[in-house]
């Protein structure tokens, strides 16, 4: 598998939206296991108000990625693909907590 | 679990029937959960078992051997007739449309022989319409990313009647709950076992202080503490089927009672295939190869009927008998092969092979040749090609001509489909010089091969010259295969050509090739008349040839053939700016080792294309593939798909540059072949690259027709209504692209619609360029995708629809023709799984697809 860069901007009208789209997109990920894989994902605090995403994919093809979205109803706006990580610090607790 | 499986029951009993696929690593307790639940619903459903086997080189048809032993009628008959796959698939849908709902049982899948694994596919197409529930248990651990199961569950996946169930392993608080009586450290136990049921079970039988490191020294240990007798029994049934051994009961009894072995309905196994193997491991070699000696003469002892060839090929390379797998191998592959298991004849081919070290110079040609002709039926053309040529080796030193000649030909068409065709050229006038001086069979069908190779270049004179010696002689032989062969070749180029009367050529051959029982020429007439419609994109007559090849080719096994087809479909479904769809059928392609350069090809190419048309990641990787395959081949049909992929794929990420290079070659070999379409469409991008400054002349060339030239002289207009009306909704927004400021704005929601990305980019920077007010700053924010996936285009169908209207009146208020609406129509039906108009109007609104409007 490969690691891809998700960006779905203000795909979502509030938090409660995201969230829905988030059981959609977990209960789909395990059904499509073996092509697709939720690594983690960063909610962006849109000017307009809207919630938007990145999120950080494994998967077998960027066509795998986007059947995953059309499944579970979530925006694509961009695939970019990884070719390195680097690795500072780990991620802070969750900004909200 | 057994609450999953039951309402999948349900859902079966409300007359939609299911697959599921029971998953789990080795020992997870997948056959203890299926057993239980077997128990609880024998008394209202007809069950039935089968189980693969975990040989080296399984048996073909395997566990629906077991399943049609069961059901007995029309199954069993076929099945004892050696039934191809997709008869067996027919006469089991047979049965499970009856009334009653049944629950078909298919153990370890994940061994499953080729044969087994077409006859699922085709039940896993057709299950939703049975009263049945296929259960199918598999290792997940065996499951590598290439294994051919695999292949078969994509291709399945987008069915909602298929589902996958996933067996975990038992969690810490279980394990502390079963170590409780024990001495054993919980922590300990759950870090070693990892929670597996199977692990967890051997160790606690074994008893002792330590936990051992596998589940094999588990089993050992408890091998250990039987009694010798006891133990001997189970060293002996780890390589003998029980039923051709005598075990003493009081030893039988004690294995029974430690829980090594477990009794099944006729006879006793192994509790888990990992207990055996392990047991069977530990053998030393010289007494292990002699209970294969023991069980191969046992089995050679059963009446014929009852001897599986495969089972004594597997016993005979374990005894080492050179001689038995001189006589079982070739016998299994054999059979393997005539009942479509063709990678296990492969392997049982191979199998005698190694065993063939004395064997005389014609039967080693014969084994090599066979072994050569499986591996091309799987996809392995190198191997393929290997073994040819080492046959033909044989055949010269046996100085038979006619046997060299033919061998020749073969070579030759196995060069051309691995892409050599210069030397494919140079075998196949090599086999003509071979044969001529005796004029039979094989001479004709070089001929038609020489014929063939010609065709396949677009050389029209050579093609038909030698089809005709090809026809003379075969007429006079009366031969049909290679009159038929012949005449395919004439009657494709007539195709290409677009000679009036060649559909109803391609129509006769089809039938003459039906009364000739020549399936695989049948099957080929499909390919002939959809494969050239891209040129022209002559799609609505194509199309309805499209599906009854599927259905041709898929119930007869007739797999390179579906692969073409299946291409076919890619391609056509991304002119028609169906992309999700595309690239499902060229995923199919691409994923199936069968699939031969020609198909991948143009699969890998409509892949590459969509992820640019995306902006999507990794375009090229899939473009150099089809680059690689196609760019020494000379035939332009291979180089066409991947030339035009690559020019639009650089133009697209603003390397216009890189154009030129891309094109030239194919250019000028369409220029050569008179193929105006192709020579359109590369110039086209050419000139998009801005190659029209480097040589005017070529590019404003008159004879380049079609909305490719109005396109190039600015005749945009008439570009984007030629595209609309050949339905091709991306080049339309690209003409549109060319347009005045209002047709831009439409072009760039087009392709913003189409999620092309890319173009769409390129379309709203010129906006800006020119000072338009409002264009983003890049199509940011892409609507969410479509629910079922419908273009623009087709919404648009589908609210008149819902209005009420006939086709003929839509084709007249969305300015359509009468065909693309059908097609339309179609589409709209497809995507939305509906039968009707009224189901899809429904199913629609359903899903909010008709709510804000």
């Amino acid at each position: 598998m490969q690691t891809y860069v998700i960006l779905r901007r203000g795909g979502w009208q509030s938090a409660d939206d995201l969230h829905e789209a988030a059981a959609r997109s977990t209960a789909e990920g395990e059904r499509m296991g073996d092509d697709v894989r939720w690594i983690r994902s960063y909610v962006l605090a849109e000017t307009d108000g809207t919630v938007g995403t990145v999120c950080v994919y494994q998967a077998t093809s960027p066509e795998a990625i986007r059947r995953h979205a059309t499944a579970a109803d979530l925006p694509v706006d961009e695939i970019v693909k990884v070719a390195d990580t680097v690795i500072v610090r780990p991620d802070p607790a969750p900004v909200a907590a | 679990m057994r609450a999953a499986l039951a309402g999948d029951l349900e859902d079966v009993v409300a007359g939609h029937g299911r697959l599921v696929f029971l998953e789990g690593e080795a020992g997870v307790g997948k056959t203890a959960v299926l057993r239980l639940f077997l128990q609880s619903q024998k008394a209202t459903s007809r069950v039935h078992e089968g189980a693969c086997d975990p040989l080296f080189t399984p048996r073909p048809l395997g566990p629906f051997v077991d399943v049609a032993a069961s059901v007995g009628g029309e199954l069993q008959r076929v099945v004892a007739a050696d039934g191809k796959p997709y008869e067996v698939a027919t006469a089991l849908t047979h049965y499970l449309a009856g009334r009653e709902p049944t629950i078909l049982v298919l153990e370890d899948v994940h061994w499953a022989d080729e044969a087994s694994l077409d006859v699922l596919r085709l039940l896993g197409r057709r299950i939703e319409r049975l009263r049945a529930l296929v259960l199918a248990t598999l290792r997940s651990d065996e499951l590598t990313r290439t294994h051919p199961l695999r292949v078969v569950m994509g291709e399945l996946a987008s069915s909602s009647a298929v589902a996958r169930r996933q067996l975990a392993p038992l969690s810490l608080a279980a394990v502390t709950q079963l170590a409780r009586s024990t001495g054993f450290d919980p922590g300990a136990l759950f870090a070693r076992t990892g929670g597996n049921p199977l692990f967890l079970t051997e160790v606690l039988a074994a008893g002792g202080t330590e936990i051992p490191a596998t589940v094999r020294d588990a089993v050992l240990a408890r091998v250990a503490r039987l009694t010798p007798g006891a133990r001997d029994a189970v060293e002996k049934l780890s390589v003998i089927p029980y039923e051709l051994l005598e075990v003493p009961a009081d030893d039988l009894a004690e294995c029974l009672d430690s829980g090594l072995l477990t009794p099944t309905a006729t006879a006793v196994a192994f509790r888990h295939e990992l207990t055996r193997e392990a047991i069977e491991e530990s053998l030393r070699p010289d007494s292990r190869a002699a209970l294969h000696r023991q069980a191969l003469r046992s089995l050679e002892s059963l009446p014929a009927e009852a001897r599986d060839p495969a089972r004594l090929a597997y016993h005979a390379e374990g005894a080492g008998d050179r001689g038995a797998v001189q006589i079982h191998a070739p016998r299994a592959a054999s059979r393997s092969a005539s009942l479509g298991a063709h990678r296990e004849a492969v392997a049982q081919y191979a199998r005698a092979l190694r065993f063939g070290d004395q064997l005389s110079e014609l039967a080693s040609a014969k084994l090599l040749e066979r072994l050569s002709f499986e591996c091309y039926l799987t996809g392995e053309f190198d191997r393929a090609l290997e073994a040819q040529a080492a046959a033909l080796e044989h055949r010269r030193r046996l100085g038979d001509p006619v046997g060299e000649g033919d061998a020749l030909r073969t070579y030759s068409r196995l060069l051309r489909y691995t892409g050599r065709v210069d030397e494919a050229f140079a075998a196949a006038h090599a086999a003509v010089r071979q044969l001529e001086p005796t004029p039979g069979r094989e001479l004709a069908m070089a001929y038609s091969n020489l014929s063939h190779l010609y065709m396949s270049s677009e050389d029209a004179a050579p093609t038909v010259e030698w089809a005709e010696e090809a026809r003379a002689l075969a007429e006079q032989l009366g031969d049909d295969e290679s009159l038929v062969y012949a005449l395919g070749n004439t009657a494709q180029l007539a195709i290409i050509a677009r000679e009036p009367g060649a559909a109803e050529r391609i129509a006769e051959l089809f039938e003459r090739s039906c009364a000739a029982g020549l399936d695989e020429h049948a099957g080929r007439t499909f390919v002939m008349r959809v494969w050239w419609a891209p040129r022209g994109r002559s799609y609505a007559e194509a199309d309805e040839h499209l599906e009854e090849g599927l259905e041709y080719c898929e119930s007869r096994g007739l797999d390179l053939w579906r692969l073409y087809l299946l291409a076919y479909r890619a391609r056509a479904c991304l002119d028609r700016g169906i992309w999700d769809e595309a690239v499902n059928a060229a995923r199919l392609v691409i994923d199936d080792q069968r699939s031969s350069p020609m198909p991948r090809i143009v699969a890998l190419s409509v892949v590459g294309l969509v992820r640019a048309r995306r902006a999507d990641p990794d375009v090229w990787p899939v473009l150099e593939e089809a680059w690689r395959l196609a760019s020494s081949t000379g035939e332009l049909q291979r180089i066409e798909p991947a030339a035009v992929a690559r020019a639009e794929a650089a133009w697209l990420e603003g390397r216009p540059e890189l154009v030129e290079a891309e094109v030239v070659a194919a250019l000028g070999l369409a220029r050569a072949r008179h193929r105006e379409w192709i020579a359109g469409e590369l110039a086209y991008w050419r000139w998009r690259a801005g190659g029209l400054d480097t040589d005017p002349e070529l590019d404003t060339h008159p004879e380049i027709e079609g909305p490719f030239g109005l396109q190039m002289s600015g005749q945009w207009e008439l570009a984007a209504a030629a595209w609309d009306e050949l339905d091709s909704p991306y080049e339309a927004a690209l003409a549109r692209a060319d347009g005045d400021e209002g047709a831009q704005r439409r072009a760039l929601d087009e392709l913003t619609a189409l999620g092309a990305r890319a173009a769409a980019a390129i379309v709203a920077r010129r906006l800006r360029e020119q000072g338009a007010q409002g264009v983003p700053r890049g199509p940011r924010r892409s609507t969410r995708a479509s629910p079922a996936g419908l273009t623009a285009r087709e919404t648009d169908v589908l609210e008149l629809l819902a209005e009420g209207f006939r086709n003929a009146e839509i084709a007249e208020r969305l300015f359509l023709s009468r065909k693309t609406v059908d097609h339309h129509v179609s589409s709209i039906l497809r995507k939305l799984m509906a039968r009707s108009r009224g189901e899809a109007v429904a199913a629609a609104a359903r899903i909010g697809l008709l709510e804000d409007r």
